[in-house]
């Protein structure tokens, strides 16, 4: 911990950068996993929670002259107060219907940002203004790197006792079976609320810590292929599990830096490549990555005697 | 003898299947009571009345003096009643001693989260122990640490049935617990029933079409059949009913 000052200060400005978007990718992605991974919920909306943070931020600071360690929280809160809202019409909806739903209010996000022009600017993208830290205007890479990896360490402390509080396990227990869990006395629609509201308002602190080092947003930049990607990073490493979605961001994450090195004319499938991966991890690996570290590490458990067969006649209990 | 549980001329829809007609059944009070039936009769779709998946569109469901209509699912284990599933509805991908935490939940404040380190520490150590005896009592306190979905299915019957009880319920229903299982098994479970019923005094409804298992642990036994009760009494004077034998014709006729 000590050591990361001193590393921010020798390390070339370009890995400072990679680490930056890294630590941003997995602020986004944690907060995606408490919907798809501990609650199950197939829900898309999250890139234009991660718009909110970034818009949110920037505009502030830029226009209402209020500085970052105030605008990021406030943004985060605003896209945590849509983010409940839309979970109100959220949790009538499940499967293809939810993903549907909410894929269509990011886009419709996206289309906002477009066309709002007099506050975002619109199709030419908004020149992010470097805010400042306690009177140190950050900007560069180079100064965003500590206070990017103390907004990880906090999402990554909060994320770990949501892991082990009561909340956590309630909504492990509704991705699992909704009915054993509502039966066992958990309020299924209130913890999906929680979880929506929650996963939002980590999408919103991810966005507003672009704006460290970010200096520049397009509402392209806002679409399906920056879901297509954090989705990817949480599959690959393993969905449902902070170690897993840390190990898929480091290693999808740097993949579009090592694609740099491929001839130039080879970027055009890079987007290809990514659709591929996730499709891959899916249909073979569904759990991530992890679970094949895991069946290696695991040692405690007593060995399956018989695989069960239970019938399934109808998929109401 | 007044009725713990009661449900009164319940009726259920799917679309245009009437799944439930004017269904009525008292339990007493510390019984084993059984509800069996053909396939399809509505024996499952009773439970899920009771746990509130499913609203009747006539009738009322009683449970110690209180209507569970107005309730949500959630409550239901609060006001005393757990269930198991048919199709072992197991929180497959947490452990075992999670699932059994799970089965806790109406016993944990709703602001555990919200407590200082320590008592909320505290809080979840005395519910691991609950955990763990519930466990111990079933035989699965070995498997704490498994994932709940490699276990073998028996064993899963077990769980289901582990997070049930964690909640100390007064009434219990039982969707086919002795479905899938070995004779040896079987034999586990019937002591284990009779147990829960004569020591611990819960109420027990019994859904189940193994009949051995039935006739030897039930103190009373009500017959379903599309949706509506065509016969209720001991299980000596169910088993040779005419209309019981009718139903059962084809399959099981000699139970
Ligand atoms: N969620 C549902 N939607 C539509 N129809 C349903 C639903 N649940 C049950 N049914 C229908 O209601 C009828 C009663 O079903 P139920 O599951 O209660 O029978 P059961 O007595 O439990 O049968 P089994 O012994 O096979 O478990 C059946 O015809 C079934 O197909
Ligand atoms: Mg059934």
């Amino acid at each position: 911990m000590l050591l990361s000052p001193l590393l921010a200060w020798v390390v070339p400005e370009y890995l400072l950068y990679i680490g930056n978007v890294l630590m941003m990718d997995a602020m986004l992605a944690l907060g995606l996993d408490v919907l798809l991974g501990w609650s199950g919920q197939f829900a898309f909306a999250h890139i234009a929670f991660f718009g909110i943070g970034i818009y949110g931020t920037a505009l502030l600071d830029m226009r209402a002259g209020v500085p970052f360690l105030l605008g990021m929280p406030l943004s985060a809160l605003l896209a945590a107060a849509i983010g409940f809202v839309i979970a109100l019409a959220a949790i009538r909806l499940r499967d293809v219907y939810l993903a549907l739903a909410t894929f269509a209010f990011a886009l419709s996000m996206q289309w906002l940002i477009r066309t709002w022009d007099s506050l975002t600017g619109g199709p030419d993208g908004l020149r992010i203004a470097a805010p400042a830290l306690f009177g140190i205007v950050v900007g560069t890479d180079r100064r965003a790197f500590v206070p990017m990896a103390m907004l990880l360490a906090s999402m990554l402390a909060a994320m770990l006792h949501l892991t082990r509080s009561v909340l956590g396990r309630s909504l492990a227990a509704i991705r699992d079976s909704e009915h054993a869990a509502a039966a066992s006395g958990i309020d299924v629609r209130r913890s999906k609320i929680a979880a929506f509201t929650i996963s939002a308002f980590c999408a919103g602190v991810a966005g507003g810590s672009y704006t460290l080092f970010g200096s520049f947003i397009h509402p392209d930049d806002l679409g399906i292929w920056q879901l297509v990607q954090v989705l990817t990073m949480i599959v690959v490493g393993g969905s449902g599990s902070i170690g897993g979605v840390l190990l898929g961001v480091g290693l999808i994450g740097v993949l579009p830096e090592l694609l740099r090195l491929a001839p130039a004319q080879w970027l055009v499938w890079q987007e290809l490549a990514y659709g591929l991966i996730l499709m891959l991890t899916v249909m073979f690996l569904p759990l991530g990555l992890r679970s094949v570290l895991r069946r290696n590490l695991r040692t405690t458990v007593p060995p399956r005697t018989r695989r069960g067969t239970p019938t399934m006649e109808h998929t109401a209990p | 003898m007044t009725a713990l549980f009661s449900i009164r001329d319940l009726g259920m829809r799917f679309g245009g299947l009437l799944a439930l007609d004017r269904f009525a059944m008292d339990v007493a009070p510390g019984s084993i009571h059984a509800l069996i039936g053909p396939n399809g009769a509505g024996k499952s779709t009773v439970f899920n009345c009771v746990s509130r998946f499913c609203t009747p569109f006539a009738g009322d469901i009683v449970f110690d003096g209180r209507s569970l209509l107005a309730e949500p699912p959630h409550r239901i284990v609060r006001l005393g009643i757990a269930r198991t599933f048919q199709n072992v509805e197991l929180l497959d991908r947490m452990t075992v001693l999670e699932n059994v935490l799970v089965g806790l939940t109406s016993h944990v404040p709703r602001y555990i989260d919200f407590l200082p380190g320590a008592r909320r520490i505290a809080a979840e150590r005395h519910a691991v122990r609950q955990a763990e005896e519930t466990l111990d009592a079933l035989g699965l306190l070995d498997w704490r640490h498994a994932t709940a979905g490699t276990l073998d299915f028996g064993r899963q019957k077990v769980l289901d049935l582990a997070r049930a009880l964690a909640s100390r319920p007064r009434l219990l229903l039982l969707d086919e617990p002795a479905a899938g299982l070995r004779n040896r098994e079987i034999h586990q479970l019937d002591r284990l029933l009779v147990d829960l019923a004569r020591q611990r005094g819960i109420t027990i409804i019994l859904v189940e079409h193994v009949m051995q298992l039935v006739m030897s642990v039930a103190d009373r036994v009500t017959v379903l059949n599309f949706g509506h009760r065509i016969t209720e009494g001991p299980p000596e004077a169910v088993r040779g009913h005419p209309a019981v034998v009718e139903a059962y014709l084809g399959r099981d006729a000699h139970a």
